[in-house]
């Protein structure tokens, strides 16, 4: 009965309602929309990595190794459980154009492939020809196909030369489309494809030399991964071979995607929250406007109980609206923009409606609402029916009460941790509901000292009218300010915090870097030429500083004879193979912190020096015994000293370095830095290259350029997701602006009566924006200056310093749209006659 | 004393509503001197409120003139009009209108900053204290009765000695008795300050104070009458 009464009302009731639904639906929407869109295109990258495993790994499992090929029992295995085998070389290299002073060079990767390459999926070249036609040789030269960047870069067309190593190849095709380049991962230099045959005599893949062998394998039909991969395991264990199969065929992908969409949910859902603070402001002023409504329902004998069901059946009507807008929104608009964003991932991807994402967009738009509108809506029970006698405005209640004050906790509780649990970033995640619920108290806070010091200082203000207007109003008793300040302060907040993040990012890429970084790494020196190298550079006055070390591969096994992951744990020294060096001497700037480098000319058993800080994270003290395998071979070590490493100064830093003596005879390179005038880097480049062909040189610079590439892409999607926000935190300024409209028409009309002009009242009108805007700001710039240290520090390791101009920008950008929207909002009171106004409330 | 200080020529307000334009007041003429008290009574819709109103310069006029103290202010924008306003018409309204975020001292205080009152405050706390609200002084409109939120409109109108005091219905949203005390108030002001009253009313009783009546019906002068000067004749 009350039920289908409160129905009844609610529906009477909705059918005069106004604008203050559009700001309610609009910041639903647009939080709801930003979720689900992020979702959306997660779970359909997610659906292809996993739909097409072995198309992206090219075979059903691969097996690598650093800078070998696969051994005789390695390979013996593979023949016995395999249908089909492909071998795939993967190093860099300078590819080179012209000869002498005229030559023009850039680093390539090469993938050079045998006759079976792709076991799966399609290369695609541009002009449309196979791969083995491409890859013929011509006139005695073979071919090669390359990325069109790099052809760009060396001014190469169709059919021209260019060298590798010592090595002429015709460039024959660009390389449109590589079927496996997510497994890839992070390359410094656009790729060329060759055939592995062609390299002979190339001076390239000598001994020592840096490079990856991947062996792709098809499996003939039924095989069990997991059995396959523990026999592997078990067969060639502490070999330093990677496992990877199509059951993931893209590991490092799918954890980029995985963080970044739940970051960008993260983002989406501070975005809910400045939505949230706008529904609240929304369903206090409409309920605000229906007081009167109320009271004379109750004076007629609704109970309160029906005059909650009746409002709070509206704002569920209106919710589920929003929600149902904000999944179209969000779930259409990535599938219409489908070809638009396929065209910017490196896999074929098909972006199609999720329901676990819409499932998960519409708990949080629920508890959202729920969260924020119940507080305004259950004051609908304090209204007395004397209302229609006096107005009890200030004298009503603000404190909830015991029972929905738990069921508000709970709504909050369960938000928070739907996003916790469902995000997988728990830190973050964390991080994040903290900031909100921290920002809101804070801004809470800073409203409250608003109003008191509002209060506390009008009588100053006396004798200067558009002052004490501004601040009684911001003093007084209704609580415009409050919402204000708590909608815009947030909205402010979180953009702020993701200014101060983005642009710490942008400033540790670009800054800070170039100005302690080498000109160059070079690698694949070999042992016979680095006396030379080292004699070119010693001559030269515009370098600063040389380093070089030798470097070996080396997968750290076990620890005192047993299993290395038993004793240490996960640790990343022991994932994979690491670099090992070896010196007679200290290397210069080491600080050696425990036991004694081995003395000079030093023969016996082998000894290591091993970094301080990954020694103690691992439990390793002097006088343990690691076994490194490098190259197949095991070698018993006793740890003889602990190091400082610092390995953030882009400096060469090794983990583990042992006495000469101990690698004699393993085949390895030489690897240095270069620091230099970049003024001399050119001819630095091109006397090294022209002696020694098969060295790669990395120009550092190019190298971050390439890095800020890859964080220009994040930074971009972050910035939509932070677009959203703002476009919700406007709507929000819009909605309380417009909410504040009818209370200034008739302030203004009353004000006129009493002699104010339009510019006075203008002027108060402003000031009143621009105190609270300031209070929202200081806030914002606070708050986001900890937000960012806190990501930075936290969850980026690295180092925060606070940017003022991003947070000036940011708030002074705020504050200005406020004052722009309140003006805006102010035209309709300032040129409404006085007379109409008040007539209307006789 | 015989100086007038309203003057209305051929006061002409067409509003235009969802109905098409509407003629709500046709054509007013009269004048009102110095320290007179005038009541505009008639049913309700007869367009007193809309006279008030144009005599205020709240509203105006559509044609005609209106001069008020010597100004025309059919001629003044709404500056002006506001200027004017300061220390020359003090308005009184049926529902108060007093600033709700604003204490009954501050609002008080409001005309008289605006027009420029060094003393602006020491003059409210006078003149709510003559109106007998000297402990309300610190209490929002929502937290005063009906009469008091009545009493410090009157004293807010009052308190920069206007030449002219505009009341629309100012009891008519009161009851008898407080309704009795507040007219006392106003016209004790007029006969203190010499300022000159129009009231709008219904209550027959109340236009029986006053010094002479104006019956509008239908935005028409309908009839006019001297109540104290017909007693003397009698
Ligand atoms: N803003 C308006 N637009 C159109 N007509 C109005 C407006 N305000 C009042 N009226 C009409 O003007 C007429 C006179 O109103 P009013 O001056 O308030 O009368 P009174 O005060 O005598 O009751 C009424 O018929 C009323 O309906
Ligand atoms: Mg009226």
């Amino acid at each position: 009965m009350t039920l289908g009464t409160a129905a009844r009302f609610a529906r009477r009731e909705m059918r005069g309602s106004r604008s203050g639904f559009v700001v309610f639906l609009l910041c639903l929407t647009l939080g709801v929309a930003a979720i689900a869109a992020v979702g959306t295109v997660r779970a359909a990258i997610t659906r292809s990595i996993a739909d097409q495993g072995a198309v992206l790994l090219g075979g059903d499992v691969q097996m690598s190794f650093t800078y070998r090929f696969a051994s005789e029992d390695e390979r013996a295995f593979m023949e016995k459980n395999a249908a089909r085998i492909s071998e795939i070389v993967d190093f860099r290299s300078m590819a080179v154009v012209g000869q002498g002073d005229a030559a023009d060079r850039a680093l390539t990767q090469v993938k050079a492939i045998d006759g079976a390459y792709p076991l799966t999926g399609q290369v695609i070249l541009d002009p449309p020809m196979s791969l083995d036609e491409a890859l013929a040789p011509q006139d005695g030269i073979p071919g090669a196909v390359a990325d069109p960047v790099l052809a760009d870069r060396l001014g190469l067309s169709l059919g021209d030369r260019f060298r590798l190593g010592v090595k002429e190849f015709r460039l024959s095709a660009h390389l449109m489309r590589e079927p496996d380049s997510a497994t890839a991962g992070f390359t410094l230099g656009p790729r060329t494809i060759l055939r592995s045959a062609d390299l002979a005599g190339s001076g390239l893949l000598e001994p020592g030399s840096l490079f990856d062998t991947r062996y792709r394998l098809l499996l003939p039909a039924g095989t069990d991964l997991s059995q396959l991969e523990a026999k592997a395991q078990g067969a060639l264990a502490d070999s330093g071979m990677r496992w990877q199969d199509s059951r993931n065929g893209a590991p490092g992908m799918q954890r980029f995607v995985d963080r970044m969409g739940s970051f960008l949910v993260l983002v989406g859902l501070a975005g809910l929250a400045v939505g949230g603070v706008g529904i609240g402001a929304a369903v206090r002023s409409y309920l605000d406007g229906k007081t009167e409504t109320i009271a004379v329902l109750k004076s007629l004998g609704a109970s309160s109980s029906t005059i909650f069901a009746t409002y709070l059946l509206q704002i569920a009507v209106l919710a589920a609206a929003g929600i149902l807008g904000g999944l179209i929104l969000g779930g259409f608009a990535p599938i219409l923009a489908g070809p638009l964003i396929a065209a910017r991932l490196p896999i074929p991807v098909e972006i199609g409606l999720d329901l676990r994402t819409l499932a998960e967009a519409t708990l949080y738009g629920a508890l959202a609402a729920a969260l924020f509108a119940l507080w305004p809506l259950a004051r609908t029970r304090d209204v007395k029916a004397a209302e229609l006698f006096r107005d009890l405005g200030p004298n009503r209640r603000n404190w909830p009460g015991w029972r929905l004050g738990a069921i508000l906790v709970a709504l909050a509780l369960a938000l928070a941790g739907s996003a916790i649990i469902l995000s997988g970033l728990q830190r973050l995640a964390f991080g994040t509901v903290g900031g909100i619920v921290g920002a809101l108290a804070l801004l809470a806070l800073a409203a409250a000292a608003l109003r008191f010091l509002a209060r506390r200082f009008s009588h100053r203000a006396r004798g200067r009218p558009a002052l004490r207007l501004a601040l009684s109003a911001i003093g007084g008793p209704r609580q415009e300010a409050t919402s204000v300040v708590l909608s815009l302060g947030l909205g402010l907040s979180v953009l702020a915090a993701i200014g101060q993040i983005d642009a710490n990012l942008r400033n540790a890429i670009a800054g800070d870097l170039p100005d302690i970084a080498p000109s160059f790494f070079f690698v694949d020196i070999q042992p016979d030429q680095i006396e030379g190298f080292r004699a070119r550079l010693a001559g030269d006055p515009e370098v600063t500083r040389v380093e070089d070390a030798p470097m070996l591969r080396a997968v750290l096994t076990r620890i005192n004879g047993e299993d290395a992951r038993k004793v240490a744990g996960d640790h990343w020294v022991l994932r994979g193979d690491r670099g090992l060096t070896y010196s007679a001497l200290p290397p210069p700037n080491t600080d050696i912190v425990a036991g004694k480098w081995w003395p000079k000319g030093y023969d016996g058993p082998p000894q290591m020096s091993f970094a301080r800080e990954e020694a103690e994270e691992m439990g390793l003290k002097l006088g343990d015994v690691v076994t490194v395998n490098v190259l197949g071979r095991d070698i018993d070590a006793t740890i003889t000293s602990l190091r400082e490493v610092t390995f953030e100064t882009a400096g060469i830093g090794f983990v583990m370095a042992m006495d000469p003596a101990a690698l004699q005879g393993a085949p390895h390179s030489w690897i240095a830095t270069v620091y230099a005038d970049p003024g001399a880097e050119a001819a630095i480049l091109r006397d090294l290259s022209n002696i020694y062909p098969n060295i790669t040189a990395i120009r550092v610079r190019d190298a971050i350029d390439r890095v800020s590439d890859a964080l220009t892409a994040i930074a971009r999607a972050t910035a939509i997701a932070a677009g959203v926000t703002l476009l919700t935190g406007l709507v929000v300024l819009i909605g309380a602006a417009a909410a504040g409209e009818r209370a200034r028409v008739y302030e203004a009309a009353v004000l006129k009566t009493l002699g104010a002009t339009r510019a006075m009242i203008l002027g108060s009108f402003a000031l009143r924006s621009a105190l609270m805007g300031a209070a929202a700001g200081i806030v914002a710039v606070a708050f986001g200056a900890i937000a960012g240290w806190w990501v930075m520090v936290f969850v980026m390791q690295g180092s925060y310093r606070f940017e003022a101009l991003s947070a000036f920008v940011i708030v002074t950008g705020g504050a200005l749209m406020t004052l722009i929207a309140g003006l805006l909002f102010a035209l309709r009171p300032l040129s409404a006659r006085p007379a109409s106004v008040l007539r209307a409330r006789d | 004393m015989n100086d007038v200080v309203l003057k209305l020529d051929k006061a002409q307000l067409t509003l235009s509503g969802n109905a098409g334009a509407l003629d709500i007041l046709r054509g007013i003429s009269l004048e009102v001197t110095r320290g007179e008290s005038l009541g505009l009574v008639g049913p309700s819709g007869s367009g007193k409120s809309s006279l008030l109103m144009i005599m205020g310069g709240l509203e105006r006029a559509t044609s005609g003139r209106v001069m008020a103290l010597d100004h025309d202010l059919t001629a003044m924008d709404e500056d002006a009009l506001a200027r004017f306003r300061r220390g020359n018409m003090g308005i009184v309204f049926q529902s108060f209108h007093l600033i709700p975020t604003m204490t009954a001292l501050e609002n008080v205080a409001v005309p008289l900053e605006l027009a420029g009152a060094a003393d602006a405050f020491d003059r409210a706390a006078a003149e709510l204290g003559a109106m007998g609200l000297g402990s309300r002084m610190n209490h929002y409109p929502a937290q005063l009765s009906g009469g008091e939120q009545q009493r410090v409109a009157l004293a807010r109108a009052a308190a920069p000695r206007p030449a002219i005091l505009l009341a629309d219905e100012p009891t008519g949203n009161l009851d008898g008795t407080t309704g009795a005390a507040i007219m006392d108030l106003l016209f004790d002001l007029r006969d203190r300050h010499g300022a000159t009253l129009i009231l709008v009313t219904h209550a027959p009783e109340l236009a029986q104070r006053c010094d002479r009546i104006i019956r509008l019906a239908d935005g028409r002068i309908d009839a006019e009458d001297r109540p104290h000067a017909s007693k003397v004749a009698e």
